[in-house]
């Protein structure tokens, strides 16, 4: 697809899709008194000769008036108009415009969707705006337009320098990376200590220490990257999924960093940035993939046909498997976090010992549940101490570790297979495990499947992954308002490149 | 001129408002509202509209400033944390005041009380409890008389009654605790306007401006920005929380010593 400037042949396709897309149409009378005007710039993206969308700008002093945008409906959802707004953007710059407005139906969803995550925010509402249709129009208004044009084509160019925030759980990071793989620092600040009593994630308590810790762990991640903020191109700050109060902590300060700088600020879906750790540690590594992203919050299993489009194939019904490694540690007395704990010991066990149930193992779905092998260890502990038997806990580390890696290697296995995948991504947390790790390398290994494991601080949670992540969406031009939100039940799904709901990441 | 601005989150009423370092009578521009469970999704837009209003932009200005708490846990670090980007990326001063002192300058400015007035502010602490913060009418402005806590709104009515002087009540923690305070008080009560019980914009500049302490605006209105930024930098305020996480509050309950953790803030409680 090729943008280029709208010339007079090209009115009747592009009032074919004007009147494809809207109730109340431009006029070819009024379009073609448009194409003479000097404070006007009309552009079509064309895809093999055919003119597949267009739009138009108005510039006067600083403020670009968006006129017009469609694209032709077989189209829509493959990022065209994205593509024809910011080449729209790109030269009201050049005429001197600071900042975009447009007029938007409520009804026309795809077209507010496009526009509020490439940064638009709603300003206002004009009462029944559309004369043919009585509906009112929002008034939305870009953040500045220079920086945001600046940082995607530096983007486009390999060349972005992105400082990412990161405060979905309970580490606080941020990291500073260039063109999306050449990272020039990575801090985390973890708080492990502070929840490590309670045997769990205390979400106030993660909020708070964010608050406290963010502004020192981007300084020191902008020392050690020996750049200054005006060096940036952009900011990247994880939106969701995560702990509602510590996530809304990151983007509170990264929208107060890009309203004061100027600089255009991506939301990155947390799990994608599990993905994209996998690529940063293996530049080479191409879709389509299987990922198995495990952690405290998160077990499920991800099709990646490429880069920025994901489906989630299944998970757990019931406790994530991080949380059943700290549930049971904690039964256990073997302290908090779990995981670590649990496969130190279960080294020292036989995973053969207790015949644990391996639950879902032969249901006909990619889905796990890990709560009943919970209550399992809980009921065998139980009847063990009520007949006076001491407890072999090295041998129930490891029957019960041998349960929850059997489950998520035949399910991971079943997904590669099932998807084709050239390799898996193994990622989040519990990739520490090694026998997780060992196990799904040997299952994979016999079929041919490729296991990509990043270093274990690119599965823990880190700001690098979401560095990674952003550069993708920057290129393409998906951008915060200053009126965005935490998204702390946000789904992977969708296609990244579309114009739809911009939590669809 | 050097504008500075300010906001409060800590309430469901947001208060937005351009000061001037040089000038401690400015308000160059302000606007309130409510906005429940919305600080993160308006305040940014707020103030860029509030300060467009007084023909500003971020980058001119000199300093932020945030209302502190107490009041809602997220409300208050969504303040904070703005405060912290907004100061943060400009290189300038973060200072702060206490949300409480910001109604008594409400109060004040609404009734114009008679020198030596006691006012007292009610927070609402949710699940049965308040903020409960008692000042004195002083030259026209407000002196605080007591530190930030959190207590049954009970508690602090019989410690208001037993001062024997009338006290001008104001504050969000009378929508469901007024009668409390109606009834122990008796006459020494005296209800402040509701439309006096949430911040304004000229109540935050002169919040602002009577703060004291570490991170203020006296901290920092005489020092180049340099100096001014060192000492109040945006890493070193905090929200004032005068209650512990649940964890906290429940092992502390329960007997067991609560390790000094810093989740208070370095100033504990106390707002200056």
């Amino acid at each position: 697809m090729r943008v280029r400037r709208m010339d007079v042949a090209d009115i009747p396709a592009v009032l074919a899709i004007e009147r494809a897309s809207f109730a109340d149409p431009w006029t070819e009378a009024l379009l073609r008194d448009e194409l003479g005007r000097d404070d006007r710039v009309w552009l079509v993206a064309a895809d093999a000769g055919r003119v597949v969308g267009f739009g138009g700008v108005m510039v006067v002093g600083a403020d670009a008036h968006l006129m017009d945008l469609a694209v032709t409906p077989e189209e829509r959802a493959r990022g065209t108009g994205r593509t024809i707004l910011w080449s729209l953007a790109e030269a009201a710059v050049k005429m001197g415009a600071e900042r975009m407005t447009l007029e938007v139906a409520p009804s026309n969803t795809e077209a507010l969707g496009l526009y509020r995550s490439s940064g638009f925010d709603i300003a206002g509402r004009r009462r029944g705006y559309y004369p043919k249709t009585g509906e009112d129009a929002l008034v939305m208004w870009s953040r500045p337009l220079a920086p945001h044009v600046a940082a995607m084509r530096a983007a486009r160019e390999g060349s972005d320098i992105i400082l990412a925030i990161e405060s979905s759980c309970d580490e606080t990071a941020a990291s500073v990376m260039r063109g999306g793989r050449e990272g020039l620092a990575d801090v985390v600040a973890s708080q492990v200590d502070f929840h490590a009593r309670f045997g769990g994630v205390v979400p106030e308590i993660a909020s708070r220490k964010h608050t406290e810790a963010i502004v020192e762990v981007v300084e020191r991640a902008l020392e050690s990257a020996h750049i200054t903020l005006a060096d940036c191109d952009a900011l990247a700050v994880t939106i969701g999924p995560g702990l509602v109060g510590a996530l809304v902590v990151g983007l509170a300060y990264a929208k107060g960093l890009s309203a004061a700088t100027g600089l255009p600020l991506i939301g990155v879906n947390h799990l994608e940035g599990h993905l994209y750790a996998a690529r940063l540690s293996d530049p080479g590594l191409e879709p389509p993939l299987v990922a198995l992203l495990v952690s405290g919050g998160h077990t499920m299993l991800v099709h990646v046909p490429e880069w920025g489009r994901y489906r989630v194939l299944g998970g757990t019904l019931d406790d994530a498997a991080g949380e059943a490694f700290d549930k049971v540690a904690k039964l256990l007395g073997l302290g908090y976090p779990g995981g670590p704990a649990i496969s130190r010991l279960a080294a020292e066990g036989d995973p053969h010992a207790i015949a644990f149930p391996r639950p879902m193992l032969r249901s006909d779905d990619l889905n796990v549940s890990l709560s009943g092998l919970k209550t399992a260890v809980i009921h065998y502990v139980e009847r063990e101490r009520r007949e006076g038997r001491p407890l072999r806990l090295p041998d129930i580390a490891a029957s019960f570790q041998a349960a929850v890696t059997d489950v998520e290697i035949a399910k991971t296995l079943r997904a590669a297979q099932e998807y084709g995948a050239h390799a898996v991504v193994l990622g989040g947390g519990v990739a520490a495990n090694p026998a997780l790790r060992g196990g799904l390398r040997s299952a994979l290994s016999a079929v041919g499947i490729e296991l990509n494991v990043p270093p274990l601080e690119l599965c823990t949670d880190n700001a690098a992954m979401i560095a990674a992540a952003a550069h993708d969406s920057l290129a393409v031009g998906r951008f915060l308002g200053l009126d965005a939100d935490a998204a702390p039940d946000l789904a992977l799904r969708g296609n990244r490149c579309a114009c739809g709901d911009r939590q669809e990441i | 001129m050097r504008p500075f601005l300010l906001f409060d989150t800590a309430t469901d009423h947001l208060a937005v408002a351009v000061g001037d370092l040089e000038d401690r009578s400015a308000v160059l521009a302000a606007d309130d509202f409510p906005a429940p469970r919305a600080a993160n999704t308006v305040l940014l837009s707020s103030a860029e509209r509030v300060l467009a209003s007084a023909g500003l932009r971020f980058e001119h200005l000199c300093a932020i400033g945030c209302g502190r708490g107490p009041g809602s846990f997220t409300g208050v670090r969504i303040g904070v944390a703005t405060a912290k980007g907004l100061a943060h990326g400009r290189g300038v001063p973060l200072v702060g005041f206490g949300t409480l002192d910001a109604v008594a300058a409400k109060i004040v400015a609404g009734l114009a009380p008679d020198e030596g007035q006691l006012l007292g502010v009610v927070g609402d602490a949710m699940r049965g409890e308040v903020y409960p913060a008692l000042f004195r009418v002083r030259s026209g402005g407000v002196e605080r008389m007591t530190a930030d806590r959190v207590t049954l709104p009970e508690v602090a009515a019989t410690e208001w009654a037993q001062l024997g002087r009338r006290v001008v009540l104001g504050g969000q923690g009378l929508v469901k605790h007024r009668a409390v305070f109606e009834d122990i008080l008796g006459e020494d009560g005296i209800i402040a306007d509701g439309a006096l019980w949430t911040p304004d914009g000229p109540a935050l500049v002169r919040a602002a401006w009577t703060a004291a302490g570490d991170s203020t605006v006296a901290s920092i209105r005489h020092l180049p920005l340099a100096e001014a930024y060192r000492i109040a930098h945006p890493a070193a305020l905090l929200p004032v929380y005068t209650r512990l996480s649940d964890a906290e509050e429940a092992e502390r309950s329960a007997g067991r010593s609560v390790p000094h953790n810093g989740v208070a803030g370095p100033r504990g409680g106390e707002t200056g």
